[in-house]
């Protein structure tokens, strides 16, 4: 295109008014209703419960997370268990869903290196096996699964969510870091090869963190997954011992009788982790969306 | 070629041992695949194609947690009791109906905002961030989000309509069949919008900006242009983009758990819902894994569907 003098009506056109009111209304609906769980989370119950709704709060507080610390005698009277359990939970979320994208990324780079640089007999078959076994719903294995554990005696335990963890996420880390390994030159390998490093070696000194935007990328994902799970949790845990925040915000939602603003807070708590991370490894997270899907 | 005695050339030695530890490499391909393969695959053979074909076996028995006694084979009774069961052919058609609903209105969104964030504009990569927001949301987070919008009493909804002039009283949104459906709808779509967006945007960027010159060139309409560059190049992104959403659609679970329980009455009562309730509440495990098996089978036929597009049109790469 070429260059030329613009005048003001040209540069203030109605398509770019129109761009900017289209954005708004686009940043409302993205923004809006996370904005107030926050904004709530922040609010007195009084507050939160006045007719016509307040959108800012007059005087905020931060007296709901306060409570997850150090809930106050009464809050002990009333016994809501939802929120002596949040904290915990957080907790829970955190060790089960750090085990996965470990567990995760430690099985799947073997595989995933198989695929990407070695050509052997039944690797496409094996291939298409892994993408089928994403297509199978969680729902649909979630019974036997359940019953596999309580055979196992793995039931409340985080093993139990580890490992179903592990089986959903591992097709898709594969799938990725597949793609990923192949954009690494050959030569690399080749090099320390000639300098007499064992595969481990090769793999460890020089495979491994030149991949690191994939794995950390393959990481994420899973740690999101197991953050945000429910169906699986809400089967196999049953005390605080494992249970996840999903469950305790489950929890919070389905009893009647507890303050808004507390299952508010503990919302935006629930949210932070897979937010942050989102946020921070925004690119990473996009290509890897869009490659796990748009090539299948 | 004279033949030199190893012993007189030792670099010779060492460059025909190299040789044959890379043979040997060659050779063990297949072998160091399967060893390097193996842990992946204990794992999705014990934990998915084993519980696939126990769950198959379960759902061809009477089974109910609390009667063991009662344990027996009973072939596909399991099969023929839910299919002629109101209750489940009603959670079908809900979610049949959900589907339907989500799936377009993602696609509409999704296909706006995408071609709204292609656009150069003053503060595209906040919007491009703003995004994720929804994405990274759980599910449980955002029922119980929308379940406060939607409040009666003293939901936002509510108070925004009723600021605006657009209802002259509180509405009931999660207490009528129609709104409770809606409601969850909007709640699915608004934390399902951002992944497709992404997709499309992706889809977008692969676009070569040559076809947009050449379509001006020739004097094309922003409208033409759509329909005749945009359009045509988006198709395989939207593909995916249809077939991933109603899968995700059709086995949709923590949202409508916790905004709706499946209700009023039996209005929001999806497929996944109901099966959770016959395992959880009835402990029916025979008929739950029936359930679960109609619902493994849609999805299959789905992601049949899904992989034959794509190899179809040639861009399904291993």
């Amino acid at each position: 295109m070429t260059a030329r003098v613009q005048t003001w009506h040209e540069r203030v056109s109605w398509k770019s008014i129109a761009l900017y009111a289209c954005s708004f209304v686009v940043a409302c609906y993205l923004l809006a209703p996370f904005l107030w769980l926050v904004l709530t989370s922040f609010m007195t119950e009084a507050e939160a419960r006045s007719v016509p709704p307040h959108w800012i709060p007059e005087r905020p507080t931060a007296s709901n997370y306060a409570a997850f610390v150090n809930p106050s005698p009464e809050l002990r009277m009333v016994g809501s268990r939802a929120i002596e359990e949040t904290p915990r939970a957080l907790l829970n979320s955190a060790v089960v869903s750090l085990s996965t994208a470990l567990v995760n990324l430690f099985i799947a780079t073997f595989a995933a290196y198989s695929f990407a640089r070695l050509n052997f007999r039944g690797g496409r078959l094996l291939l298409m096996a892994y993408l089928a076994s994403r297509m199978v719903p969680g729902i649909a294995i979630i019974i036997p699964f359940y019953i596999l554990m309580r055979k196992l005696q793995l039931l409340d335990t985080y093993l139990a969510l580890i490992l179903s963890y592990s089986t959903f996420t591992l097709p898709f880390t594969i799938w990725m870091l597949k793609d990923y390994f192949r954009t690494i030159p050959r030569d690399l390998e080749d090099a320390a090869r000639v300098d007499r490093c064992g595969w481990f070696g090769m793999m460890w000194r020089v495979f491994l963190p030149i991949s690191a935007p994939g794995l950390i990328a393959a990481a994420v994902f899973a740690f999101m997954f197991s953050w945000n799970e429910f169906l699986f949790a809400l089967f196999l845990t049953s005390t605080i011992q494992s249970k996840t925040i999903p469950i305790v915000v489950a929890n919070f939602a389905t009893d009647l009788d507890v303050q808004f603003t507390f299952m508010a807070a503990a919302g935006v708590l629930a949210v932070i982790p897979p937010l942050a991370l989102a946020l921070v490894f925004q690119r990473l997270i996009v290509q890897g969306l869009a490659a796990g899907s748009v090539k299948g | 070629m004279r033949i030199v005695p190893y012993a007189a050339r030792p670099g010779l030695v060492t460059s025909y041992l190299r040789q044959l530890r890379q043979r040997s490499l060659t050779l063990s391909d297949n072998l160091f695949a399967y060893v390097l393969n193996l842990p992946a695959l204990v794992v999705v053979l014990a934990l998915i194609a084993y519980p696939i074909g126990y769950s198959f076996w379960l759902s061809l028995h009477r089974y109910n947690l609390k009667r063991p006694d009662l344990y027996r084979f009973v072939g596909i009774e399991n099969y023929r009791e839910i299919l002629t069961d109101r209750v489940f052919l009603n959670s079908l058609k809900v979610s049949v109906i959900f589907s339907l609903l989500s799936v377009s209105l993602i696609l509409v969104l999704s296909l706006t905002f995408a071609l709204l964030l292609n656009e150069t504009f003053l503060g595209r990569g906040v919007m491009r961030s703003l995004v994720l927001l929804p994405w990274a949301i759980p599910g449980v987070v955002n029922g119980m989000m929308w379940s406060w919008i939607f409040n009666a009493k003293i939901g936002a909804l509510n108070g925004l309509l009723y600021s605006l002039g657009l209802i002259d009283a509180y509405r009931q949104w999660l207490s009528s069949p129609t709104s409770a459906l809606l409601a969850a709808v909007f709640a699915h779509v608004w934390n399902m919008v951002p992944f497709s967006v992404i997709i499309l945007l992706a889809g977008l960027a692969s676009i070569p900006g040559e076809l947009y010159d050449a379509a001006r060139v020739d004097r094309c309409g922003v409208f033409q242009r759509f329909m005749h560059v945009t359009l045509p190049w988006l198709m395989h992104p939207l593909l995916i983009v249809l077939i991933l959403q109603t899968m995700n659609a059709f086995r949709t679970f923590d949202t409508i758990y916790v905004l709706t329980g499946g209700g009023p009455g039996e209005a929001t009562n999806v497929i996944a819902l109901q099966t959770v309730r016959t395992v959880l509440d009835f402990t029916d495990f025979g008929q739950g894994n029936a359930y679960a098996y109609v619902i493994m089978l849609i999805t299959l036929i789905i992601s049949i569907v899904y992989v034959r597009l794509l190899y179809k049109r040639g861009s399904f790469e291993t």
